[in-house]
């Protein structure tokens, strides 16, 4: 459940990563502001489901501007890769507190879905919420039409292609600006939907960009950089260790997946489904 | 030295400014406490290229070490601090070890990621740390120090003490720049690879970095329990990378004063902004944004770039004939007993399906020149990069002077006396032309030495003079070797490698891309040099070939498809079939 968030949100970090080189900061800052337009939308039109549309929409259409605005231009300038990890880090110090200029600071709270409140069985010991169900069915919908749209799409050939290489996919005459554009765009839109689904689990609030970003570095370190499977498995297992360890010994939860982390560096330094030399620069 | 002195007497005058105002000295304090961190940040980061996001680690786990020896058992001022600069030193190995397996902006993210098991474990151990709470009730002020001062309740005092510790600092930090360690690291910074073909092993190099950096962060975190007498949650809280990150490049990188402008100009922002303006964090963020757009070198790194006027470069026609190559290279040295310096047997490489190099047999004998010949795609680049070390290979042997070498690193493959040019102009372009020489030439002397002048390593100097003299280069020293011509960088080239003082030399295509009056004069040179350095030279003009060559080895699909002098070579059937295409 914590995982299916986890594999939403790193899935965008690890395709923008691999297609252009940038470790992209800003990545928890989308995930926060889809929380807060979805927020907005369920406040003025009182609607969750509206909610899963416009955020992703919003925050899509910020991440062109990002894009366009403000990577553009540092490609092809000198240590481009390092610049961008430099600006989107800029810009996910100042965009928390432009949130907490408009919003305040305390946090807002996001209501379940009336659809979707109580509880739909038991298993066991334990109520199985219906809206945990929910999200677990829409990452189980929404996984396999975002791998059908990598790998059997002429976008996604291009992504894949340009991950590569890059020079190549430019030089066959395809516009690689625009895919890049797509593609940022792409992994914002997806951040925000995580963070509106995620919403009624926890209040709304301008943090929880930061500590989202740093759990998908893990994931995507575990489960080695630009593979999809990779980011599924790693998002599944460091979801699952955090849940685990929350529920027999709360303190150990946050050090646990630090360790894994570690464990993955020293054994498999590419990551369990990395392959060879890639991303590795 | 002018940037020490101004240093020194900004650092004498600068409480005069603050009117001696408590509150002011503090903040000038801390200013400077920042600005160590931020120097020794830069020293990864600007000197050896590495961008660290796990400073927080190095800072944090001094600050607490200092904090915890002297709250819980008292220790001496001192000592406590050299324990607290050592923690971080200890912290920024182990932490580099680890990700010193990856590069770049995916080394910077595990250095994140890593860091904050500090940041959890400081949080967990509640007893010692405090926890959230920080650590208090330091008894700072009623321990006495070994060397017999006191830190006094006066903030006038306390500056001009940390003051002097940075001053120092600063010193050390300068020193170990200049030293043969501090200009390997350059070098790494700005050529990984060419660096390891020089013979530098470019991640322990790296890690000396980490150390170096490590050793003073930890001693700015010690200073900064100190001088606040406190030890918040916060200094080991990953965010102290970030705001790290940020003062050093306010400032801007590769400079010993922008640090301390770049951690002003933070705190400034800091506590002025705040006082007017509740959310001043949209200020910093959007002014480094602005900095990383349209300063990349930062504000000291602008104002100096502006305003030093580089003297102009004497025009120097380059001679006509490159001068005869005698002492350039040292003296012969014992192949093995048959004579042969070096031998493939079997060497493959696959690269997935591909088979790039299928089972070739070589050997090279002492003194000998060889070409290597064959049409693209035969395979002639991988089986140099398998020589070198720079690829593993997927299956045979490599001996050199009768030992193995076989799956050596680059690094180790450079010390034993094997030394190559690309085909692909490949130098240290943001060094100049004599540092270019003489970083290869330090290779045979020392790399990790952190102390003593770089430029005062006498046989070095002689050797770098020497290479430059001979290739024509020696008017062109103080140029950048990015502003060089095509040709002469193509003579820089071979000088990297020949400084190096090899036995043997694998030149790729040293005419690539030259004039014919180019050609010419290298030819002849690659000629005259063979006198005293065996050479295998891969080149594509059949007229240098067939006029330097004693023999020459024809590689077709990755095998080798014939071998013989070149007048054997000529007549070869096969050769005229597959290469000569006639």
């Amino acid at each position: 459940m914590n995982g299916c968030i986890l594999i939403l949100v790193a899935l965008g970090l690890s395709i923008v990563f691999g297609l252009m080189g940038i470790i992209n900061f800003a990545h928890g800052i989308f995930y926060m502001l889809g929380a807060y337009a979805g927020w907005l939308t369920v406040q003025v039109t009182g609607s969750f489901w509206l909610a899963l549309l416009t955020a992703p929409a919003a925050v899509g259409l910020l991440g062109i501007l990002v894009e366009r605005g403000v990577l553009q231009r540092i490609y092809g300038t000198k240590n481009a890769t390092f610049a961008g990890v430099l600006v989107t880090y800029g810009l996910a110090i100042m965009i928390p507190d432009l949130v907490r200029m408009t919003f305040g600071r305390p946090g807002k709270p996001f209501a379940v879905p009336a659809a979707l409140t109580g509880s739909l069985f038991r298993l066991g010991e334990i109520d199985v919420h219906a809206y945990r169900v929910f999200i677990l069915g829409v990452t189980a919908v929404l996984l396999p039409l975002l791998w059908l749209l990598l790998n059997r799409t002429n976008l996604g050939l291009v992504i894949r292609a340009g991950t590569s290489d890059n020079l190549m996919v430019q030089l066959l005459g395809i516009n690689v600006a625009q895919t890049w554009t797509i593609t940022y765009a792409l992994g914002a839109a997806l951040a925000a939907f995580a963070g509106v689904i995620t919403a009624p689990l926890v209040a709304v609030a301008p943090e929880m960009g930061g500590l989202v970003l740093i759990e998908c570095f893990i994931v995507t370190v575990v489960g080695g950089m630009g593979t999809f499977l990779g980011v599924v498995a790693g998002g599944l297992l460091i979801g699952e260790a955090l849940a685990l360890t929350g529920m027999l010994y709360d303190v150990l939860a946050d050090v646990v997946i630090y360790l894994a982390m570690a464990l993955v560096l020293l054994v498999r330094p590419r990551g369990l489904f990395g392959q060879e030399g890639m991303s590795e620069e | 030295m002018k940037g020490l002195i101004l240093a020194a007497l900004v650092l004498a005058t600068a409480p005069l400014y603050a009117d001696y105002t408590p509150f002011y000295l503090g903040l000038l304090t801390e200013v400077l406490v920042f600005g160590l961190f931020a120097l020794a940040y830069d020293v990864l980061l600007g000197h050896a290229g590495v961008l660290s996001l796990g400073h927080s680690a190095f800072v944090g786990v001094a600050a607490y070490t200092t904090g915890i020896l002297l709250a819980r058992y008292q220790l001496a001022l001192e000592p406590a601090i050299l324990a607290g600069a050592v923690g971080g030193l200890l912290t920024s190995l182990l932490l580099g070890v680890l990700v010193l397996r990856k590069r770049g902006v995916y080394l910077a993210m595990l250095t994140l990621a890593l860091s904050q098991v500090f940041y959890y474990a400081v949080l967990m151990w509640t007893t010692v740390t405090g926890g959230t709470d920080g650590l208090g009730n330091l008894p700072i002020l009623h321990l006495s120090a070994p060397l017999g001062w006191r830190l006094s309740k006066r903030p006038i005092t306390r500056y001009y003490v940390v003051a002097t510790v940075i001053f120092l600092a600063m010193l050390a930090i300068r020193h170990v720049l200049g030293s043969p360690l501090g200009r390997a690291m350059r070098a790494v910074k700005g050529n990984e690879t060419r660096a390891a073909a020089c013979g530098y092993d470019t991640r322990r190099i790296k890690l000396a970095a980490f150390a170096i950096s490590g050793f003073f962060s930890g001693l700015a975190g010690a200073l900064l329990t100190v001088v606040l007498e406190f030890v918040p949650i916060e200094n080991i809280h990953w965010q102290m990378s970030g705001t790290v990150l940020i003062m050093t490049l306010f400032g801007g990188t590769s400079t010993l004063l922008g640090p301390f402008v770049g951690a002003g100009m933070f705190i400034w922002m800091r506590d002025f902004l705040s006082k007017h303006l509740e959310y001043w964090e949209v200020f910093v963020g959007g002014a480094f944004v602005l900095i990383v757009l349209f300063l990349p070198d930062g504000i000291v790194g602008t104002l100096t770039r502006v305003l030093a006027r580089r003297p102009p470069e004497p025009a120097g026609a380059p001679a006509d004939q490159l001068p005869e190559p005698a002492g350039l290279v040292g003296a012969a040295r014992p192949a093995s007993p048959d004579g042969r310096l070096l031998e493939s047997r079997g060497l493959r490489k696959t690269f997935g399906g591909l088979t790039a190099v299928n089972g070739v047999d070589f050997q090279v004998r002492m003194g000998e020149l060889r070409s290597v010949i064959g049409p693209n795609g035969a395979g002639k680049t991988t089986f140099f990069n398998l020589l070198t070390g720079v690829l593993p290979p997927s299956g045979g042997r490599i001996l050199f002077k009768g030992h193995d070498i076989t799956g050596l690193p680059a690094h180790a493959v450079s010390r034993l006396g094997i030394a190559r040019s690309y085909q692909v102009t490949n130098i240290f372009g943001d060094l100049t032309v004599y540092e270019n020489v003489r970083i290869a030439a330090q290779s045979r002397v020392t790399h990790y030495r952190f102390w003593g002048r770089a430029d005062a390593l006498a046989l070095v100097n002689q050797r770098a003079e020497e290479i430059l003299h001979h290739l024509g280069l020696a008017v062109q020293r103080h140029a950048l070797a990015r502003e060089l011509s095509h040709g002469e960088q193509r003579y820089l080239e071979i000088g990297i490698a020949l400084a190096t003082d090899p036995d043997f030399l694998l030149l790729d295509e040293p005419t690539a891309g030259m004039s014919p009056d180019e050609t010419r004069r290298t030819a002849a040179f690659v000629r005259r040099l063979a006198g005293h350095v065996t050479i295998v030279v891969v080149e594509h003009d059949m007229e240098v070939v067939m006029g330097i060559s004693d023999r020459i080895t024809v590689l077709n699909y990755g095998e080798v498809l014939a071998e013989g002098t070149p007048a054997e070579i000529r007549e070869n059937a096969d050769v005229r079939r597959v290469y000569l295409r006639d």
